[in-house]
């Protein structure tokens, strides 16, 4: 198997705080890894570095498909990110918003970014609302928008940053679905995520970060089971009490 | 004293001390700078050949005079809305300022004159073919050049707002000649050998000063004007003023009778015949309409230029590097704070210093266009800075780069954000381009200006604003709506 994301050491800073204190990470192509954690312990901030978003130290190393990301901006081309607040373009049609990128980036013609649309649509259930506005969709909708869009990219590697934090509880099933949908056809997926029962039923591997760093990785069962760290434990336990 | 009682004292202390201010009895409205008539000596005061006459007019009634300074295109409106009861600035009498304003009997004799600057190779009107001539918006030079025309070919008459600012476009070569009343000219000329008198144009044109038509007072100054006329009063302020005898057979030294309309009965006086003539209105509208066209031309030039000025503005504060964003953003804030009209002189007048000629066009369109691209950049600035950064943030993501993201992602939303706001700016900037007629451009208000002074009568300058009101109403409307709808659209 080849690593699609190789972190090597991945440091930030946020001011004096350690936002990542040094992670190392591979993600193997086909791998679903859901990433969970408290909050403020590194998780968003560690997939916001690999899709360029936040800066890092220079003596971090990220590489997708082999390729250094601060060498060569192409290398984000094949990562696609789907954020928890779903980000649309609110002046484009749903149609619009999942073409723009084929279109503009990969100067593919109206025709093969339409005929990419169309097949993605379908399947994140939303061909109905080809050519309405993002604010006329419901939330749940407006997030497999996102996913579609990110999609249509191509990507070798798609990125979730709490995809369903954001969502009325009744929504998150829906898009829950679709990745699980993406999960199966084969996707590499890197998922930030509150959702234990989604990790412990999709995820290839879970990893638990505390302060910046990893603490732990594993199977879903591992991880969920029978957790080798105290803190790991503390916060599986607090989590599954709900 | 209650709280009450205590206010209303204060209010009728108020009331009381300016009412003892407002003694003046006669309020006399001049064109302060026109030498040697009217102007401001070393210490401020006004002097000059008519303050003396109104003046001594005011002892001989008994009444206190005030001198308030009017320019000279708003002295008729003055004398007919009542807020002078006599105006003074050296006013040819006409047929038709009689037809609107009363004027008592004249006392000076004049012509026209055509000055130039010295180094200047024209000698007369016959060398002005194809030039471009200064001359008093609605002035009688004004008058005598347009309907004698024909005759010289002038390739384009220059209006200006008295004598200084036509004089400092003569120097500077904006303008080749200036035509203009005699007396005014050589007594200005007489220690600034730069400039020559080279023609003297004959008119036959008298002096007088101007009441509102069917105001008692007019017939009491006349017969104090004789008094003085044979007590020899006034040919001594010639020989005062001028350091020259008036001919006796001048209205100077000989009592004349009033002037009067020679077409029947005049125009009436009534409200509606002077503020909406439609004799008028007829008269000046080719002059409105070619101010309009001016306009126009230079508000839609200014909010063009304006807007790629303010969107390059804002893109270098947001985006550029640090001492770029910082001299962005200076700029915008110096040019935020400057009026528009201080701009507009220092663009028109300091540049031909340099060896830069403006046209007059040129200079009031770069004015206005300093001015609006800051305020045009802080509008985009808002607009781009309303933008979520998820928006941003999503674009990266996708892989666009920096011109298809500000293209196809920011500036349409800022643009819906900023439409209101620049809608804003537009009335503003076409507002501001009445500002302009300060340097002489034929504009909407600087037409309407001429044709009261010529018409002596203020019906142009009403139907000037209700032509700014019919061209900037529907944009105020339009404002309103595009905030309703968008305010609609965002709260989906």
């Amino acid at each position: 198997m080849s690593a699609i994301v190789s972190i090597k050491n991945l440091r930030k800073q946020f001011g004096s705080f350690d936002a990542l204190a040094g992670v190392n990470l591979q993600i193997n192509e086909g791998e679903v890894v859901c990433i969970v954690g408290p909050s403020g312990s590194g998780k968003s901030t560690l997939i916001r570095c690999i899709n360029q978003l936040e800066d890092f130290d220079d003596s971090s190393e990220v590489k997708i498909a082999g390729i250094d990301i601060t060498q060569d901006e192409t290398a984000r081309a094949d990562v696609g990110m789907v954020f928890q607040s779903f980000n649309l373009f609110p002046h484009m049609t749903i149609r619009e918003n999942i073409t723009l990128a084929p279109l503009r980036v990969k100067q593919m013609s109206e025709q093969q970014a339409n005929a990419i649309a169309d097949d993605l649509m379908q399947k994140v259930g939303i061909e109905a609302q080809a050519e309405k506005y993002p604010s006329q969709l419901s939330g749940g909708q407006q997030q497999r928008v996102a996913i579609a869009r990110a999609l249509a990219m191509r990507p070798r590697v798609m990125l979730f940053d709490e995809p369903t934090s954001a969502l009325d509880p009744e929504m998150v099933g829906e898009v829950l679905d679709v990745m699980r949908d993406l999960a199966r056809s084969g996707v590499t997926m890197l998922v930030v995520t509150h959702e234990m029962g989604f990790a412990r039923q999709v995820a290839d591997r879970v990893i638990f970060m505390d302060e910046g760093k990893i603490v732990e990785a594993g199977k879903p069962a591992q991880i969920f089971d029978g957790p080798a760290h105290q803190r790991t434990r503390d916060f599986v336990n607090a989590v599954l009490q709900h | 004293m209650t709280r009450l009682s205590f206010i209303t004292s204060v209010c009728l202390i108020g009331l009381l001390t300016s009412e003892a201010t407002r003694a003046a009895d006669l309020t006399v409205g001049a064109n302060i700078g026109n030498v040697p008539w009217e102007f401001q000596d070393e210490n401020g005061d006004y002097v000059g050949f008519e303050i003396d006459l109104v003046n001594q007019i005011g002892d001989r009634l008994g009444m206190n005079v005030e001198i308030i300074n009017i320019p000279f295109s708003g002295l008729f409106s003055a004398v007919q809305s009542g807020r002078i009861d006599i105006a003074l600035s050296s006013i040819t009498v006409t047929e038709r300022r009689l037809e609107s304003v009363a004027f008592v009997q004249p006392y000076y004799d004049s012509a026209q004159s055509l000055t130039v600057d010295s180094d200047s190779n024209i000698s007369s009107l016959a060398d002005l073919q194809g030039r471009v001539v200064a001359v008093d918006t609605g002035s009688t030079g004004d008058m005598w050049i347009t309907e004698n025309n024909a005759r010289y070919g002038i390739g384009e008459i220059r209006r200006f707002e008295g004598l200084v600012p036509a004089m400092l476009d003569v120097q500077s070569g904006r303008v080749d000649g200036y035509i203009s009343d005699i007396p005014g000219l050589e007594y200005f000329i007489r220690d600034k050998p730069y400039f020559k008198v080279v023609q003297r144009i004959e008119t036959g044109e008298r002096y007088s000063m101007v009441l509102a038509e069917g105001n008692p007072l007019a017939d009491q100054v006349n017969d104090v004007l004789t008094e003085l006329k044979r007590s020899g009063f006034v040919a001594e302020l010639h020989r005062s003023w001028f350091g020259s005898e008036p001919l006796a057979s001048s209205s100077t030294v000989s009592v004349v009778d009033r002037p009067r309309s020679t077409s029947v009965g005049g125009r009436d006086a009534g409200f509606a015949q002077t503020f909406l003539n439609w004799g008028v209105l007829l008269n000046s509208m080719p002059l409105l309409l070619a101010g309009l066209r001016v306009t126009l031309l230079l508000g839609a030039t200014s909010i063009a230029c304006g807007l790629a000025l303010g969107l390059f503005l804002a893109m270098v504060r947001l985006y550029g590097v640090r001492p770029a964003g910082v001299a962005s953003k200076m700029y915008i804030d110096i040019f935020r704070s400057i009026p528009i009209l201080v701009l507009l002189i220092v663009v028109y007048y300091a540049p031909p210093f340099a060896g830069i000629q403006l046209s007059a066009f040129a200079a009031a369109a770069v004015a206005l266009t300093l001015v609006s691209g800051a305020y045009t950049a802080e509008i985009f600035r808002a607009g781009i800075e309303a933008i979520p950064s998820g928006q941003f943030e999503a674009s990266h993501a996708l892989g666009l780069n920096y011109r298809h993201t500000m293209l196809d992602v920011i500036l349409p939303q800022a643009i819906r954000v900023v439409i209101p706001p620049l809608t804003n700016n537009c009335i503003n900037v076409i507002k501001d381009t009445a500002l302009a007629s300060v340097v002489a451009m034929p504009d909407l208000l600087k037409q309407a200006n001429q044709a009261q002074a010529l018409e002596a009568n203020p019906t142009p300058l009403i139907v000037a604003a209700l032509i700014y009101l019919a061209l900037l109403w529907p944009l105020v409307i339009l404002v309103g709506r595009l905030e309703k709808r968008f305010r609609q659209e965002y709260s989906q």
